[in-house]
């Protein structure tokens, strides 16, 4: 019976790891990373390949040691427990199906580990496929399934030995795109379903964006930032996340004045008021966060209204992609990224054209204020 | 690229040369003594005549085998130093030409083939060499007569040669045929009670010589010039004969029918022959009686000899009865 | 078939060739057993009658059986420890060099230096334990000797096989619970059973086809066919019997070499696969540390054994007479160098001349093989593998029959021996060639045919440079082959070409033991040295596993 049992939280303090390959220097996988992940919830390691989230993954799981650090599931230490100890669920990138075993065999095998009935086994093998929708499949090998099936079984062994912890690694990264989008939602769901703490690694940043309740961005083999989508998205606390949650333009400013809770930054000529950040003090560079959607392009003779910004520029290139049209826009002596949407209504502009690109003071933010 | 054109022409030219067939005066020789007693008896042939002796050391079966598939186009010119049974299958096989050296009518008559086919060299006989260290162990005496190998103290401690693949163990049959008055079934009851003692039968007829030198047997039953090489070597042997007798057994030199250097083949036959070859084999210590009267003897061969009872034996007989003695061994004496 | 000027005359060369040197001989051999003024069954059924040869036939089957499990589970507590273990880098590269030993010498050594050993009055069996009722002869040394030979081509195979095991899928089963053993006996073992089958195939057929050992340990109560074989046109003086020997020792190597054939072929979507990513730098922790005292306990055992029948070689090659005279001396060397020094020369030669030539053929053939189609194809892969799969005996005396006379003459020459070789172990050189052009795309000769290249061309300009590594693997084989071989080459030495391996044995028949000994030393020193050049020049091109021994050795 799978009781909508509330998972065990995870603790990962100061957990670092490095790895010395043999005539080259010892490099820092993992950097003092800490992170809590609440019973229940789902909170996806994200970054670019080499970033230690999968290093991370695999030390939570207890295939890899930590060489500093603390890992605890619930109130247990389990820092130097053998893999096998651990109630853990894993799913791999490439699903390590057991290739000699059928379906039924495959996703029975933890449930023959923990010696449970015949009787038993065979009633939870049959309800966990239900679960992920492949009913009927105990008698057919990984050979002979799609690679979306694959993937279900892979997740229905993890799953019907009721772990406490569930972790991903990369699990859609082999599938196709519109099978990756339709996989997203039903893992998503399927989590939710079951209620397990679940630890989620991908590179894509869309996946990890859909599913998570909080994402941790690592780069470099450190925590860059832990969040929700939204906290992510609106105010990145460095250039690294704000360029890899979406697309940015980062200009660089300066505090002109702080007066009250207001302070005055400098664009392209300009000034724009936002809310002052702790620590800031006049003169002080800082970098602002324009994302594309908030830009909006008008004519060149438009005049800046109250909390806004005008600067004249000339459209260099443009892409029209169905619902929306990316411009690349020479402002000065940068290109800014600017999309619109719903150009069938709007119209679309022409490259070459000279216009006006205005930003909102309210869409701007400074980089590493809160939000 | 280049280089594997240049390679491929290199390696294809010498193939070629080597397909073909060396010049200079040679003879070929296929010889079943070991390379240690034939290699200075040819040295000294070629510093004699500048002949060269190209030869190669198979084991008895083994060289009438080659020789035999060789008919059509024999390698060899000279079969020198084999045992005599050797001669009467390769007589047998069509393969020699009848040759008789310059010396021939000085040959016993026992000593040779009677239509020419082959002629002995030496004459070659058994002996129970036997590991000194050992007897004195187990307190036993040195063996003196085929009876004493049948007592259990030898159990697993006798080795000697495999008829299937030596001649050495043709000349224990027949001196266990002669000894035992050649009556056929008695010699082949004994044998089987022996085999019984036996502990393994080794390939070559000196095979068993260096085992029981080193202690893992106590008797070998070889050939007298593979024991004396053992004790030359310095193993500590006793070397004895059995009082009932052992067959003189004959090594031959025969021609090639076909050979290809005829000449230079017959020329070699005639030197064998020759006072200067016979007492090579003192000379150089092959232990072998020469078969040339009047050819100098070493004389601790000499004196060994005076104990030895020697058997004499029908080199017709043996070569038609050989085959069947083999098999009636290898059917009878090691079946288990 | 696609209408190509170069394909065709290649193909009927190289069919030309297989046809006069593998085929021919093979059906001299045939007519010699069942023709005789008429076809007749005669020889055979004189073969069947005599107990001996029933005897053999029932000792070689059951030998190789037993041979195939030992050496198959020594490979597999081998491979164990070398892959699973976490041993210093030192240790895997030291157990490497021990465990290859065996395999690059000549064909008695482990037979003589047992006899020493643990013989009647063995160094190890008396000397050191006292025992004194110890029989080396027969099954059990046999036995002792052919595993401790042969369980390296296990080793080799098995290593390939367990390290290429998706890790992965042992994550998985750790990760759903499961402790060391039941991984290893539900996941690894299982995932692994293709690949043990291979091995115990390629042992069994080693042992199957050895004519050496037998010959020296197997004494007049362990008879096996390939030694009857050879004893019987030897020492009976019988060309046909020991023909008709042959074709019932053909039987059960060509059923082990199809069954292992049919292993190898079937990697599709198979048990050792590797898919994806191989996870980060994974330490497969599959032996626990009581797995590893056992493993090593017995590995280490049969390591000193190794060794030790090693050192006694060695001993015997630089004293008078070991255990006699036990004084140092180098005159055996003395020999090998001036007496023997024709013998050397011989055999360098003629290894040195097969390197190219076989090569050669051995990338042709592989290219045609596996990148061209033609009718027959399958024919002529199986048909040029033939002089392999057999046991050298045959072949030997295949030879021996087939070229002594017209139309072909070929014995007594270096010809022949060259082709022998080439014929019989250019297999290494085939798959070798085979295995680099699968992973090489065909859109490659594609791309060169698109512009404006000839097939010849494609092949010289292209695929040749490409199949570099596996030149040089098919040739290292062929000069390892080609300075150890015995079974079939002792009926083709003549007055001109001598070999080393047969003074070998004629030393150990005449009980020269100390010059058999300095001839083996000599020989393993080049074939060593032989390994170490070609690997060194493998890893400067770059070719990855090819370069490793295992493929050079393990079949």
């Amino acid at each position: 019976m799978m009781t909508a049992e509330r998972g065990k939280r995870l603790t990962l303090e100061h957990v670092s790891k490095r790895f010395q390959r043999e005539g080259q220097a010892a490099v820092e996988a993992v950097n003092d990373v800490s992170l809590t992940v609440e019973p229940g919830e789902l909170v996806t390691l994200l970054g670019p390949s080499g970033c230690g989230k999968t290093t991370t993954l695999r030390m939570v799981a207890g295939f890899e040691q930590p060489d500093a650090g603390r890992i605890s599931i619930g109130d247990d230490d389990v820092t130097t427990l053998m893999v096998y100890r651990r109630s853990i669920g894993f799913v791999f990138q490439n699903y390590a199906l057991f290739p000699h075993l059928t379906v039924f065999e495959n996703v029975a095998y933890g449930l023959r580990v923990r010696r449970l009935s015949e009787s038993a086994i065979r009633a939870r093998v049959r309800q966990v496929l239900e679960l992920v929708g492949l009913p009927g499949y105990e008698r057919r090998f990984p050979n002979q399934l799609s690679g979306g099936e694959q993937q279900r079984v892979a997740v229905a062994r993890a799953v019907v030995v009721e772990p406490q912890l569930l972790l991903f690694d990369e699990p859609l990264s082999n599938l196709d795109a519109k099978l990756r989008v339709q996989m997203r939602a039903e893992l998503s769901r399927l989590q939710r379903q079951l209620a397990i703490t679940t630890v989620y690694v991908t590179h894509d940043q869309e996946e990890a964006m859909a599913i998570s309740d909080r994402i941790a961005v690592m780069h470099r083999g450190a925590l860059a930032q832990l969040g929700t989508a939204e906290e992510l998205y609106r105010a990145p606390r460095s250039a690294f996340v704000a360029q890899f949650i979406g697309r940015v333009n980062l200009v660089e400013s300066r505090v002109l004045g702080i007066t009250g809770g207001r302070m005055a930054v400098a664009l392209w000529d300009s000034s724009l008021g936002v809310p002052a950040g702790a620590g800031y003090a006049v003169g002080q560079r800082l970098s602002l966060v324009l994302r594309p959607e908030s830009l909006t392009l008008v004519t060149d003779s438009t005049k800046a209204g109250e909390g806004e910004v005008v600067v004249p520029g000339v459209v260099r290139n443009r892409t029209f992609l169905g619902e929306k049209v990316e411009y690349a826009v020479e402002v000065g002596a940068a290109v800014l990224q600017i999309v619109s949407y719903d150009p069938t209504r709007r119209g679309v502009i022409d490259v070459g054209a000279r216009v006006g690109v205005a930003c909102d003071a309210a869409a701007v933010r400074v980089l590493g204020a809160a939000p | 690229m280049r280089q594997w054109r240049v390679a491929l022409g290199v390696a294809g030219l010498v193939m070629a040369g080597l397909a073909g067939a060396d010049a200079a005066e040679t003879v070929n020789v296929y010889t079943a003594w070991p390379e240690s007693l034939s290699q200075p008896i040819f040295k000294a042939y070629t510093a004699k005549t500048g002949v060269q002796v190209n030869f190669i050391r198979l084991s008895t079966g083994e060289l009438v085998a080659r020789a035999t598939a060789e008919k059509n186009n024999p390698r060899a010119d000279v079969i020198w130093g084999a045992p005599g049974d050797g001669f009467a299958a390769a007589k047998e096989a069509g393969i020699l030409e009848p040759y008789r050296p310059a010396t021939w009518d000085r040959v016993p008559a026992e000593l040779k083939d009677r239509e020419g086919y082959y002629t002995a060299v030496a004459k070659n006989t058994l002996v129970f060499m036997s590991n000194a260290k050992l007897l004195k162990e187990k307190g036993l005496k040195p063996p003196v007569s085929w009876s004493d190998l049948l007592d259990p103290a030898y159990k697993g401690q006798i080795q000697t040669a495999d008829a299937r693949t030596s001649g050495t163990a043709l000349t224990r049959i027949l001196s266990i045929y002669y000894a035992f008055g050649r009556d056929e079934d008695k010699a082949f009851d004994y044998q089987k009670k022996l085999h019984g003692n036996v502990q393994v039968y080794t390939k070559s007829g000196g095979g068993c010589t260096i085992p029981a030198a080193l202690g893992q047997a106590i008797v070998c039953i070889a050939h007298l010039p593979d024991a004396m090489e053992a004790k030359k070597k310095g193993y500590d042997m006793v070397v004895t004969f059995p009082k009932e007798g052992v067959a003189a057994v004959i090594e031959a030199v025969a021609l090639v029918k076909g050979a290809k250097n005829r000449e230079a083949a017959t020329k070699l036959i005639d030197w064998t022959f020759s006072r200067d070859m016979q007492d090579l084999l003192d000379k150089n210590q092959v232990y072998m009686l020469p078969t040339l009267p009047g050819a100098s003897i070493e004389p601790s061969v000499q004196s060994l000899m005076k104990e030895a009872k020697l058997l004499p034996v029908d080199l017709e007989w043996v070569g038609k009865n050989r085959k069947r003695l083999v098999e009636r061994w290898v059917n009878e004496v090691i079946k288990e | 078939m696609r209408r190509d000027p170069v394909l065709a005359p290649a193909v009927l060369l190289v069919w030309g060739a297989v046809g006069l040197f593998v085929l021919y001989p093979l059906g001299r051999l045939l007519v010699l057993t069942f023709w005789n003024a008429g076809p007749s069954l005669d020889a055979v059924r004189g073969l069947v009658g005599d107990w001996t040869h029933r005897a053999a036939l029932i000792n070689s089957l059951v030998l190789a059986a037993l041979v195939g499990v030992a050496g198959t589970a020594l490979g597999l507590g081998f491979a164990l420890l070398a892959v699973r273990a976490n041993l210093p880098r030192w240790l895997t590269r030291a157990l490497d060099a021990v465990v290859l030993l065996p395999l690059i010498s000549p064909p008695f050594t482990a037979a003589i230096a047992l006899i020493f050993a643990l013989g009647p009055r063995g160094l190890i069996s008396y000397h050191v334990f006292g025992l004194t009722r110890v029989n080396i002869y027969g099954l059990s040394g046999t036995l002792l000797s052919e595993t401790l030979t042969y369980f390296p081509i296990a080793y080799l195979t098995l290593k390939a096989v367990l390290a290429n095991v998706d890790p992965n899928l042992e994550d998985s089963a750790f990760s759903l619970g499961a402790r060391r053993w039941r991984v290893f006996r539900t996941v690894t073992l299982r995932l692994a059973t293709p690949g043990l089958a291979n091995a115990f195939l390629l042992v069994s057929a080693a042992s199957l086809a050895d004519f050496a050992t037998p010959l020296i340990l197997g004494g007049t109560k362990f008879p096996v066919l390939p030694t009857q074989a050879f004893l019987q046109i030897t020492g009976l003086y019988d060309m046909r019997g020991g023909a008709a020997l042959c074709f019932l020792l053909l039987i059960p190597a060509l059923a082990v070499f199809a069954g292992q054939r049919w292993f190898t072929e079937r990697r599709a979507g198979s048990f050792v696969t590797v898919t994806g990513k191989v996870g980060a730098a994974t330490r497969v922790k599959t032996l626990s540390r009581t797995a590893v005292v056992a493993l090593a306990l017995v590995c280490g055992v049969i390591v000193a054994l190794v060794l030790v029948c090693y050192l006694l070689i060695f001993a015997a090659s630089i004293v008078r007479g070991l255990g006699a005279d036990n004084r140092l001396s180098l005159a055996h060397y003395a020999h090998v160098f001036s007496g023997g020094l024709k013998a050397v020369r011989d055999t360098l030669v003629i290894a040195v001349i097969c390197m190219p030539v076989g090569a050669l053929f051995a990338v042709v053939l592989g290219f045609l093989v596996s990148r061209t189609r033609f009718p027959g194809r399958r024919t002529l892969e199986f048909a040029a593998m033939m002089n392999y799969a057999l046991p050298g005996t045959i072949v030997g005396i295949a030879y021996l029959v087939a070229f002594n006379d017209a139309p072909l003459a070929l014995t007594g020459t270096a010809f022949i021996l060259v082709v022998c070789y080439v014929f019989r172990y250019s297999l290494a050189g085939t798959r070798a060639t085979s295995a680099v052009l699968a992973q090489i795309d065909p859109s490659i000769e594609e791309a060169s045919a698109s512009l404006g290249a000839r097939r010849d061309v494609t092949f010289r300009r292209v695929v040749l440079p490409l199949v570099r590594p596996a030149l040089l693997a098919g040739m290292t084989v062929l000069f390892i082959r080609a300075m150890t071989a015995i079974s079939a080459t002792i009926f083709l030495v003549s007055l001109s070409w001598s070999l080393v391996t047969v003074r070998i044995l004629e030393g150990i028949t005449n009980l020269e033991l100390g010059q058999a000994s300095a001839f083996s030393v000599l020989v393993i020193l080049l074939v060593y040295a032989a390994v170490v050049v070609a690997s060194l020049a493998m890893r400067r091109l770059n070719a990855g596993s090819l370069g490793q021994a295992g493929t050079l050795l393990g079949g």
